[in-house]
């Protein structure tokens, strides 16, 4: 294994822990987070709802940071240079999260809601895989590169963030592309008027025809009332487990066994010979599984907490406490918020942008995206938000004290192509329900199927992705080399 | 225009082609036919960088690639496996990271 001769020195001698410049960074970011909690609690001891999000949005940075859980990483390491490691690590924590989804579920303490099944989640995701080989990062991944000082990375989130924003809320001659009978079901659905549902693409696509489709987890479709045998068997074995021992065995046997056979000198392997090639190919995945259970588990917990919080305040969302504290701006015209209760990315950055678009004077809630769902709060009082920036904040603070922080500005070809594939991205996410992480992680560990649907869809968007990024790369290469004769 | 370009470009990757001896841990002295200086390059640049080295270079040649991207410093070494390649050690230093990789097994 690889792992024997990973020798890594440390060429720095060893001092106190403290007297290195990154690990006081470290402390200070920190420092910060907890004097900020401080205040804000000492202002309303309510807002312990929204600093949740906070602090296990830090807890996510810091296992994301760890295992480099990066999905874009995962699909075009897997298509452009053949190595499987980080999908076979991604599904690993896939089948882990689903065991502790389960658990929380039978408990009673689950805020999850499965998505509507339909070929726009394939489309979604297809778009979304394109762009996250461009990024070179997914939703989250992007997240923690930030952390790590990536200033590509940011611009990705800067992207995501406006395209989903004004992709939800541009209506135009490109309304008349949706089908008349989206349009119809549209406006046979009786929605409040300033919502103009008639208008803009995304909300007849929303009401006219997302609408209509069911969505549900297996156990709910098979009709399973037992909660054990719903969330263990049908959710957790059928829907997560098996199909994730099935892709595990197919990359195993296209990616990893001609080379582990040959480096072991094996020429007719017998069944052991397969099972240590398997083992050797998950232990090579070992930090990013390491981060799936450390996910699963604070990810469980993160739904259990919110959910003990929404009992003892006797709400059902975070838009019925900002209106009891006095913030009534922001809210949607159910007074609700953007409020999942657990791992979540895109829709909250879709916020930030549209709040900003907002304050530049642009309308950006006559949508049913920001207008009936999800709000448009000051990004101060936007929970989910906050789980994001503690992404980011945690994945810094680990960074910096395993002293792997470090400002990257991007040259403008790699700038360019993170605003394109963060735009495309935006595009996807919205089209597909949710990232990567809203769309497949949280959707398939859930025992909703659609998840597997996007992840179909994402792997051949990064495929695509992968063909045209060489493309371009010798292109340019070619051109390179004219230059220099 | 020249400052355009080099935004455009970004710091340049540097192949330098001069044969010189290092210490390894674990290892011992070895002799480095190539250095491929890719500092500040993320994903994938390192990675497709590693495999034109490994296109390039001799059987039992062995070359040094700089990275401070710790995505790729993690992936190299599963890529060097795919690549029937022996990935010798990675050294950590001020700047990010050293990798050895030796081709062929």
């Amino acid at each position: 294994m690889s792992n024997d001769n990973h020798a890594v020195a440390v060429a720095v001698e060893k001092e106190g822990w403290l007297a290195q410049r990154s690990n006081q960074y470290a402390v200070g970011i920190m420092a910060l987070v907890l004097l900020g909690s401080l205040w804000a609690l000492s202002i309303d001891t309510r807002y312990v709802y929204l600093l949740v999000y906070v602090w296990f949005g830090m807890v996510y940075g810091m296992f994301l940071q760890y295992g480099r859980f990066c999905m874009a990483a995962a699909v075009r390491d897997l298509f452009a240079v053949g190595v499987p490691r980080m999908a076979v690590g991604m599904m690993i924590a896939v089948a882990l999260y689903s065991i502790i989804a389960a658990t929380v579920t039978v408990g009673g303490f689950s805020t999850f809601h499965p998505n509507a099944m339909g070929w726009h989640i394939m489309l979604g995701g297809l778009i979304f895989g394109f762009g996250i080989v461009f990024t070179g990062g997914c939703a989250s991944g992007s997240l923690y590169k930030a952390g790590e000082g990536n200033v590509g990375s940011m611009l990705v989130i800067v992207a995501i963030s406006f395209s989903q924003a004004i992709f939800v809320s541009a209506s135009g001659w490109f309304d008349r592309l949706m089908p008349s009978s989206w349009v119809e079901s549209a406006i046979a659905k009786d929605m409040p008027e300033e919502l103009a549902v008639q208008e803009g693409w995304f909300d007849i696509f929303t009401a006219g025809y997302v609408w209509d489709l069911k969505g549900a987890t297996l156990a709910e479709m098979l009709g399973v009332a037992n909660p054990f045998v719903a969330s263990f068997l049908v959710n957790t074995l059928l829907v997560t487990i098996l199909p994730t021992i099935a892709i595990l065995l197919l990359l195993y046997a296209v990616y990893y066994k001609k080379g582990y056979m040959r480096r072991a000198k094996i020429s007719a392997p017998q069944l052991g010979d397969h099972a240590r090639g398997m083992w050797s190919m998950f232990t090579s995945s070992k930090n990013t599984a390491i981060a799936g259970i450390g996910l699963g588990i604070f990810a469980g917990l993160q739904m259990w907490v919110t959910g003990a919080l929404r009992d003892h305040y006797q709400i059902y969302n975070f838009g019925e406490m900002l209106s009891a504290m006095g913030h009534t701006t922001g809210l949607s015209i159910q007074d609700t918020v953007f409020d999942p209760g657990y791992w979540y990315i895109t829709t909250q950055e879709a916020q930030w942008g549209g709040w900003i678009m907002q304050q530049l004077g642009v309308s950006m809630t006559d949508n049913i995206f920001f207008g009936l769902e999800n709000g448009l709060p000051n990004p101060l009082l936007n929970a989910p938000g906050f789980m994001s920036i503690g992404i980011i904040l945690g994945a810094a603070v680990l960074a910096l004290s395993r002293r792997e922080f470090k400002w990257k500005l991007p040259s403008l070809e790699t700038a360019m192509f993170a605003l394109i594939g963060g735009t495309l991205m935006g595009l996807g996410a919205r089209i597909g329900m949710g990232c990567n992480i809203g769309a497949f992680f949280a959707t398939v560990t859930n025992g909703d199927p659609s998840g597997w649907v996007f992840l179909a869809g994402m792997t051949l968007g990064g495929y695509l992705g992968v063909k045209a990024f060489n493309l371009w790369i010798e292109r340019r290469s070619a051109k390179l080399d004219e230059c220099e004769l | 225009m020249s400052w355009l370009k080099r935004l455009w470009q970004g710091r340049k990757v540097s192949i330098t082609q001069e044969v010189r001896e290092v210490e390894l841990p674990g290892v011992g002295r070895v002799q480095v036919a190539r250095r491929v200086d890719c500092l500040g390059a993320v994903c994938p640049r390192p990675q497709l960088l590693t495999m034109q080295m490994v296109e390039e270079l001799a059987e039992g040649d062995v070359f040094e690639l700089l990275s401070d991207n710790p995505t790729s410093v993690e992936t190299i070494p599963s890529l060097a496996m795919v690549l029937c390649s022996t990935h010798l050690a990675t050294v950590r230093d001020e700047q990010g990271w050293r990798i050895y990789i030796r081709k062929g097994l």
